[in-house]
């Protein structure tokens, strides 16, 4: 009988190790070109933005996800300052390094900017099972937009129509090696085409914190910085094509006024010296290794210590 | 839409891997960069086998329809595979009753009165009545066995075994009396792999011994490069010299079949998924299964095994002139089973079930499991084997050595003296094959019992001599030592010994490939 219970236990181990219970399914590298089209589902969101919804966001996240997000990270803000300049609905389009951004960028906010904002999530990752899907929309307030193409139930131009703001990650998919990607044009033709600002936002840290293939924060509260940058927006008559290079080009501007200061950064900016957010052209693991430094404060940003030791 | 069969390289997100090792199985994981070759999902049956059927006999190839080839007053045979395939057994109705009730239906209608059905089971042990009308459906059986008219092969029967002619190679034909002196000889068969069917049917399921000792023998078996493969098996050959001769002398109408991949049914259609697709109920039933096979006593796993039936789509029904017919059955086997592999690896994993064609309703031996994992499933390929000359063998397998006395009463003969003496095919082939064959106790058991022919042990292990004489190194993952051993074998308790006991072939870091089979497959090794 024990061998028994020993080998049930065993299975049910090699089981949840084998099949990564609690967490997403991964297809083996060689079998992806053989992997099974995903079915797109039509999943309605329209519940999670609307008033019962809210409260209970609200609650969750103040009362839960707050000081757990405080709990396990350090969080840094700045250029709050920003969003005086414009008037909702705005799109902020950010970097994208971890899973980490999305409460980063929403409890940084001002609450009642928090409120009204909603997160464009990834249909097939956020949105592939009812409970993920329920769970990130009540808590996070995504709706699912299709990378690959594909039906939904409301687009982003609903949403922005609706007057909410959109958090919104162009490069489509988080990072690999904390270096940001290219940017799709998708943000810029939103912009164009609601003539809504967009603010740019850059963080760092975030993939130092968790990057993919983690599931829950690295232990030690490591330090996350998150900027705001000055609303911009498209010129009369200019594409999205043209825009979208203006929006990169701000957030490359925002993560090297992180790095240093925003004097510099402006230097370098009207030098057209602003480092490539890309990152340098070396061995991934170099590329990974400077990604996974922890973002330095500021010299005159430090804290000071209530207590000196 | 299925999806083709594809190798898959193991990699840090794969998950264990279903391994069968007799009437059980195991969640193996395997090493980084092994190559598992899955089959291609299995195809759509067609939607009206019926009519399939009715067209296929109405519109056969190189030859009339059937209705035209038959008339009153003649002496029409209907032979027809036996128990050892599909595998697992199909679920009722079982396509042969299928076909053979339209042949019969247009017989009646053509006003043939002289009508007998053969199961060709060669020198495969005589099947029971409850077999033969699992088989033939109880309209068949009802009509024709209380008459006599439906009746087992008697390869013993000299009176009635009839010797047709010599091929121009010296090989004896002959074959059944009643099926050869018939007017027409109608053949159905279920074409499970590339092995069966064509010549193979007539002059070897209805031969005798000294007509199948021309092909089943150590020399024939080495140099067939594969039996899987009809162009370069030698056996083949033989069976092709041997069939032409017989249709210059007999209208042979072969009716052939071939079924889709889906040989598991529901619980246990798990195992034909890929695991990594695997969903919550796919786990849950694995791990059901698991527990349940652990804590069921031996006879009630044996059963849980061997009562289930394959809920098989039919993809193809050909019939007419036999090669004809053939080659469009191979091509429907093909695009079923077969897997472009790129080279050979140094090392060929291999996953032994609980069933092969030799022990349907029956216990698998370890001269039967040998046949299984380095007949069958190593000689699954085309081009070139999956593993290199010089290479290892590993398979899974309790190979228990447990003997069903009923049903291979020669082969407890043969593990205990023969092997004890050699396990070189050709010496124990050159020594002891004639007695056992000729062997009076062991052809009164084959024709009045149930037993295999004293002979079939021998040709169980040629089977598995082209594996023998192509690698350096057998392990068995799980076997009984001692059995194994006598089979001139070792035995591993897990891969990982498996594979340091094979280090001095192989070395410390070789390529491995892992044939996921069942459902069968054939690796076209480029």
């Amino acid at each position: 009988m024990a061998r028994l219970i020993k080998g049930g236990v065993e299975d049910v181990r090699t089981a949840a190790r084998g099949w990564r219970w609690g967490r997403r399914s991964l297809v083996p590298r060689s079998a992806e070109a053989h992997a099974l089209p995903t079915e797109s589902s039509i999943f309605p969101t329209t519940w999670s933005r609307r008033r019962p919804a809210k409260a209970v966001r609200e609650v969750v996240q103040q009362a839960g996800l707050r000081p757990l997000f405080r709990s396990q990270v350090s969080p840094h803000v700045e250029g709050l300052d920003m969003l005086d300049r414009v008037r909702p609905p705005v799109l902020f389009v950010a970097n994208h390094a971890s899973h980490l951004d999305t409460p980063l960028i929403l409890l940084s906010l001002p609450d009642a900017w928090r409120r009204q904002t909603a997160v464009a999530a990834a249909a097939d990752y956020f949105f592939d099972t009812w409970w993920r899907a329920v769970g990130s929309a009540l808590v996070f307030n995504t709706f699912p937009i299709e990378r690959r193409g594909g039906s939904m139930a409301a687009t982003p131009g609903d949403v922005l129509d609706e007057g909410w703001n959109l958090v919104v990650y162009p490069e489509g998919t988080r990072s690999v090696d904390g270096w940001v990607r290219n940017f799709r044009l998708g943000a810029a033709w939103l912009a164009v085409e609601h003539q809504v600002p967009i603010v740019p936002v850059a963080h760092r840290g975030t993939f130092a914190a968790m990057p993919r293939g983690q599931g829950w924060p690295s232990p030690g509260r490591k330090p996350v910085t998150v900027r705001f940058g000055p609303p911009l927006r498209p010129a009369e008559g200019e594409s999205a094509r043209d825009f979208a290079p203006r929006i990169r080009a701000a957030v490359a501007t925002l993560l090297d006024e992180d790095r240093s200061t925003w004097w510099e950064a402006r230097r370098r900016a009207a030098d057209g010296a602003v480092p490539d957010p890309a990152g340098p052209a070396v061995a991934p693991w170099r590329r990974v290794w400077a990604q996974t430094e922890p973002p330095r404060p500021q010299p005159g940003l430090r804290r000071r210590r209530a207590w000196r030791r | 839409m299925s999806r083709p069969g594809f190798v898959l390289e193991v990699d840090d997100r794969t998950p264990p891997l279903v391994v069968h090792e007799g009437e059980g199985f195991r969640l193996e994981g395997f090493p980084l960069g092994t190559q598992v070759v899955y089959p291609p999902e299995s195809l759509p049956g067609l939607p009206d086998v019926e009519e399939a059927i009715q067209d296929a006999l109405l519109n056969p190839e190189g030859s009339e329809p059937l209705p035209a080839l038959l008339r009153p007053g003649m002496r029409l045979t209907i032979a027809f595979d036996d128990l050892s395939i599909p595998l697992p057994p199909m679920r009722k109705p079982d396509i042969r009753q299928r076909v053979i009730e339209a042949v019969l239906t247009m017989a009646a209608d053509a006003g043939v009165d002289d009508v007998q059905l053969v199961a060709a089971n060669a020198l495969h042990r005589r099947m029971t009545d409850a077999e033969l009308k699992e088989i033939v459906g109880e309209r068949v059986f009802r009509s024709f066995h209380p008459q006599g008219l439906l009746y087992n092969h008697d390869a013993e029967d000299h009176d009635n075994l009839l010797h047709v002619g010599m091929t121009e190679q010296d090989e004896d034909v002959e074959i059944n009396r009643r099926a050869a002196e018939s007017d027409l000889l109608i053949y159905v068969n279920v074409n499970l792999v590339a092995m069966d069917g064509g010549h193979k049917s007539v002059p070897i399921g209805l031969a005798s011994y000294k007509s199948l000792r021309h092909h089943h023998n150590s020399k024939t078996m080495v140099r067939s490069h594969s039996f899987m493969d009809p162009e370069k098996s030698h056996l083949h050959h033989s069976a092709w010299r041997m069939g032409r001769l017989l249709a210059e002398h007999l209208k042979v109408f072969t009716i052939e079949t071939t079924m889709n991949n889906d040989v598991f049914p529901s619980p246990y259609d798990f195992l034909l998924k890929r695991e990594w697709e695997w969903g919550i109920r796919d786990q849950a039933s694995m791990l059901a299964v698991r527990r349940g096979l652990a804590v069921a006593p031996s006879k009630l796993r044996h059963k849980m095994f061997h009562d289930l039936r394959a809920p098989y789509g039919v993809t193809g029904v050909h019939a007419g002139e036999t090669e004809a017919v053939h080659a469009k059955t191979l091509a429907n086997v093909h695009r079923q089973q077969m897997v472009e592999v790129q080279g050979q690896s140094d090392v060929l994993v291999l996953g032994v079930p609980y069933l092969g064609p030799y022990n349907v309703n029956s216990v698998m031996n370890p001269i039967l499991a040998t046949c299984m994992g380095l007949g069958y499933y190593f000689n699954s390929y085309r081009g070139q084997p999956v593993v290199r000359r010089g290479g290892a063998v590993i398979l899974y397998h309790p190979v228990k050595p447990d003997f069903n006395q009923l049903h291979h009463p020669s082969y407890v003969d043969f593990y205990e003296e023969v092997l004890a003496e050699s396990t070189d095919p050709a010496v124990i082939e050159a020594k002891h094959e004639e007695n056992y064959a000729t062997d009076p106790w062991y052809v009164h058991l084959y024709r009045t019992s149930h037993a295999y022919h004293g002979v079939h042990p021998f040709y169980m292990w040629y089977w598995a001599a082209h594996a023998m004489d192509h690698v350096d190194e057998v392990v068995w993952v799980g076997g009984d030592r001692r059995a194994v051993s006598r089979m001139g074998f070792r035995a591993a308790s897990t891969l990982s010994d498996a594979l340091e006991m094979v280090t001095g072939t192989v070395g410390s870091s070789p390529s491995l490939t892992y044939l996921h089979n069942p459902p069968h497959l054939i690796a076209d090794v480029r």
